[in-house]
């Protein structure tokens, strides 16, 4: 390689002690952890229109953030939608999640919820329907009911927390389990905060 | 044509020339979605657009047939959005680059993404198949709203011909209010034929866009707290300072409190080059003392960058004691690459001013910054961009850029490709105004040069000289843009550093690939001389340190476009050098240093 500059060399430099972690964050190299992805529900008002949906899962789907679930309908205001997001990532990935979605113009307002927000999804469980009797009080003990009934097959539906629904489907393994379908989260503030 | 059968009876002919009269009348683009769309042009003061014709956009551009707005017809719709990009550089106002449906808005997406990359302000207009058949993979259909989405601020889909001109009008003031960028209205041809008697509204953005414009009291508070107890302080300043007009504000606070200041690549101009307190630019192949101060300073105030890794190189080292001040109008900027220890959300100039108020009330620190500024002084001499001519080897690109500056005025815009001549032509051009500088950052584009040379021309004074600097590889790719500038009798004056490489990637493969040379050897390329000529400019070789001046002054004075073929060193590298992801001060400054890092 031709060509250079006059100067001292890499090594005939002084160079710092200090140093960042891999989120920019200057540390104390003794103590140097990385942060742990944590759960977080976030809760996105929108416009209510075509495309919007679109442009919420292509941005975190090209920002790699990690995203459990998405879920999206009307809302009490009749052009306004409601996203509920649940993503897992480190504390600097929520944050940053949070001001990419705010960016999008069509997105009017970003909440991160609470922990203790309700918090619920729904699942259809169709099963083998020789024990009827028996998946319809499986069903009941966790709040849930059959919802379809035919020759073959018994259909329940279960509504409750994410970990109420996944204990749910574990017990309705029993009765060999045809066909699954799950909602992502749909969450609110509890009392009279607003989910904004 | 030929073959259709003349009227054979005196109705049928009478009722040819009426079917002609009801075409002539429905030609006719008054009162349309097309008019609409081109009096949203109008209302936004457009001068210029830049595009290329096609099936789904040519009602609009019959109603640009009625309009006093100049379309400047390109050759490739690639070029149109280069032009349109760095006509908002140059001018600051959003560019404009309209094409058809399918292929011309696919081939728009580089630029797009260029100036989406750049934050620079833009408005595409597409053409889309009619609305009754989106969906149905129409001829020349693409899902252009689709393609976009992830490289504009936003993106419309127009599908109301009543609404058209206020969508149109919202795409403008998306692009140039807050953090300046891209955005597209997909225009389908029912909307843009269709009759409306509705004029468009005022331009707004929509309501739920609402850049923020002062930082918050208190965060200005603790970052001045910081400010007024650094030692060693350096201002980073980015494009931003540029995009927000807070150039003024910048050099004003750099004086007062004397304190050394870098600029990004796109930060170009934002600070003048020969002032004592400019480090010039920081990063991969940045100055040796910036990168220096950079590693050394204890608070680094970022204003309108967005802390890029070809900045930064490695995070783990970027900056790595300093505590972070970063000023930016997106907050999704602040902390996403680096951690800002006072995070100013705000524009740049009002925060400046904010900054400004709040050192007033404290004891001046100028004076305790002394002893850092004479050890950046120190680092200038140190580490000088001074670069040798051996009469043994060929002519140096270094020196070209040196006498073509020498040659031009202090104003004069400079656009480049992408590659090696792109970074000797910032590193030894002398910069001291903002929008003088144009080029692909982020995207890094090549053959950007010469299409935004034509964007810039028309954006910059008549008495301002634009020179294009590209290479052999990066001006192949857009050379077809060369007829326009002949066409419209462009002063240009496009300066090819030719090496017969793909010089950046050769490079690369002699450092980190062993020198193994595969597909990065160009001595395939025409003669750019005689294919300027065949285009109708002026063509210059010169292939010695004799041939340049003269040659240089020939191509400046001539008032037209003119391209000279520069045959410089082949094996000439560009240094200092920081590899990807290395620490910036540990940057090598000749090939041997590579082995250290």
């Amino acid at each position: 390689m031709s060509g250079g500059l006059p100067g001292p060399s890499p090594n005939e430099r002084p160079h710092p002690d200090g140093r960042r972690n891999s989120q920019g964050v200057r540390i104390d190299p003794a103590v140097e952890a990385e942060p742990e992805p944590r759960r977080a529900v976030l809760s996105a008002t929108v416009k209510h229109e075509p495309g919007v949906l679109a442009a919420v899962s292509g941005l975190f789907s090209r920002r790699q953030f990690n995203i459990e679930s998405l879920t999206v309908g009307p809302t009490e205001e009749e052009n306004r939608a409601r996203i509920t997001l649940v993503i897992e990532e480190p504390e600097p990935g929520i944050e940053q999640a949070k001001k990419q979605l705010e960016k999008l113009i069509p997105v009017v307002s970003v909440t991160e919820l609470e922990t203790d927000a309700t918090q619920r999804e729904l699942a259809l469980i169709k099963v083998e329907g020789d024990k009827p009797d028996q998946v319809q009080s499986v069903a009941e003990m966790y709040g849930g009911e059959a919802v379809d009934v035919s020759q073959d097959t018994v259909t329940v539906e279960i509504t409750g927390s994410r970990q109420k629904v996944e204990a749910a489907v574990e017990t309705f393994h029993r009765f060999e389990i045809l066909e699954v379908v799950r909602t992502g989260t749909a969450a609110l503030e509890r009392g009279a905060e607003e989910t904004r | 044509m030929s073959e259709q059968v003349p009227p054979t009876t005196q109705t049928e002919a009478e009722a040819a020339a009426e079917d002609a009269d009801a075409e002539e009348v429905a030609a006719s683009s008054a009162g349309t979605g097309a008019a609409s769309v081109v009096t949203a042009l109008e209302n936004a003061g457009v001068e210029y657009l830049f595009g290329v014709q096609g099936g789904a956009i040519m009602p609009v551009y019959d109603a640009l047939y009625d309009s006093d707005l100049n379309h400047v017809t390109m050759a490739h719709e690639q070029g149109a959005a280069h032009a349109a990009d760095a006509y908002g550089i140059v001018s600051g106002d959003p560019g404009v680059c309209l094409a058809t449906s399918g292929p011309g808005a696919t081939n728009l997406v580089t630029g797009i993404a260029d100036a989406s990359m750049d934050s620079d302000p833009m408005v595409a207009l597409t053409g889309q198949v009619p609305t009754d058949l989106v969906g149905n993979d129409a001829f020349q259909e693409t899902d252009t709203t689709g393609v976009t989405d992830p490289i504009t601020k936003t993106n419309y889909f127009a599908s109301d011909e009543d609404t058209v001109g206020d969508v149109v009008g919202e795409a403008f003031a998306v692009a140039d209010e807050g953090r300046q960028g891209p955005t597209l209205v997909d225009l389908p041809k029912d909307v843009t034929q269709a009759e409306t008697d509705r004029d468009p509204g005022e331009a707004e953005t929509s309501d739920t866009y609402n850049p923020p414009e002062e930082a918050d009291e208190a965060a200005v508070e603790a970052a001045a707290d910081a400010i007024s107890a650094a030692e060693k302080p350096v201002i980073l300043a980015g494009g931003g300072v540029i995009k927000g007009e807070a150039t003024d504000e910048l050099r004003a606070f750099a004086r007062e409190y004397e304190i050394p200041v870098i600029t990004t690549m796109p930060g170009i101009g934002a600070y003048p080059e020969d002032d004592d307190l400019s480090l010039e630019v920081a990063g991969m192949h940045g100055t040796g003392y910036a990168n220096m101060a950079i590693t050394h300073c204890d608070v680094l105030l970022g204003i309108g960058t967005r802390f890029d890794d070809r900045l930064t190189g490695g995070v783990d080292s970027f900056a790595p004691e300093a505590e972070v001040v970063h000023v930016d109008i997106d907050p999704a900027e602040v902390s996403k690459n680096v951690h800002a220890d006072y995070p100013l959300i705000g524009d740049a100039g009002r925060v400046i001013d904010q900054l400004d108020d709040e050192l007033d009330r404290r004891p001046d620190p100028s004076d305790r910054y002394a002893e850092w500024r004479d050890e950046v002084q120190a680092w200038k001499s140190e580490y000088p961009m001074d670069y040798a001519t051996p009469d043994d080897e060929p002519l140096k690109p270094q020196f070209v850029v040196e006498v073509l500056d020498e040659a031009t005025g202090d104003d004069t815009v400079v656009t480049t490709g992408v590659g090696q001549h792109q970074m000797w032509a910032f590193q030894f051009w002398n910069y001291t105004e903002p929008r003088t500088w144009v080029s692909s950052h982020g995207l890094g584009t090549m053959g950007y040069g010469l299409p935004a040379a034509i964007g810039a021309r028309l954006a910059a004074d008549d008495d301002q000289s634009v020179v294009c600097f590209e290479g052999d590889g990066s001006f192949l790719m857009t050379i077809q843009e060369l007829s326009v500038a002949v066409r419209e009798n462009m002063d240009i004056t496009v300066a090819v550093l030719n090496n017969e490489y793909v010089g950046m990637v050769r490079q690369w493969q002699d450092g980190f690939f062993e020198g193994r040379r595969m597909a990065s050897e160009y001595s395939w390329c025409p003669d750019f001389a005689k294919l300027a000529e065949a285009f109708g400019a002026r063509g210059f070789t010169v292939a010695d340190y004799d041939g340049v001046e003269e040659a240089v002054e020939a191509a400046v004075d001539y008032d037209g476009p003119a391209v000279i073929d520069f045959h410089i060193d082949p094996e000439e590298n560009v240094f200092p050098m920081v590899p990807s992801s290395g620490k910036n001060g540990r940057f090598a400054l000749q090939a041997e240093h590579l082995e250290q890092l």
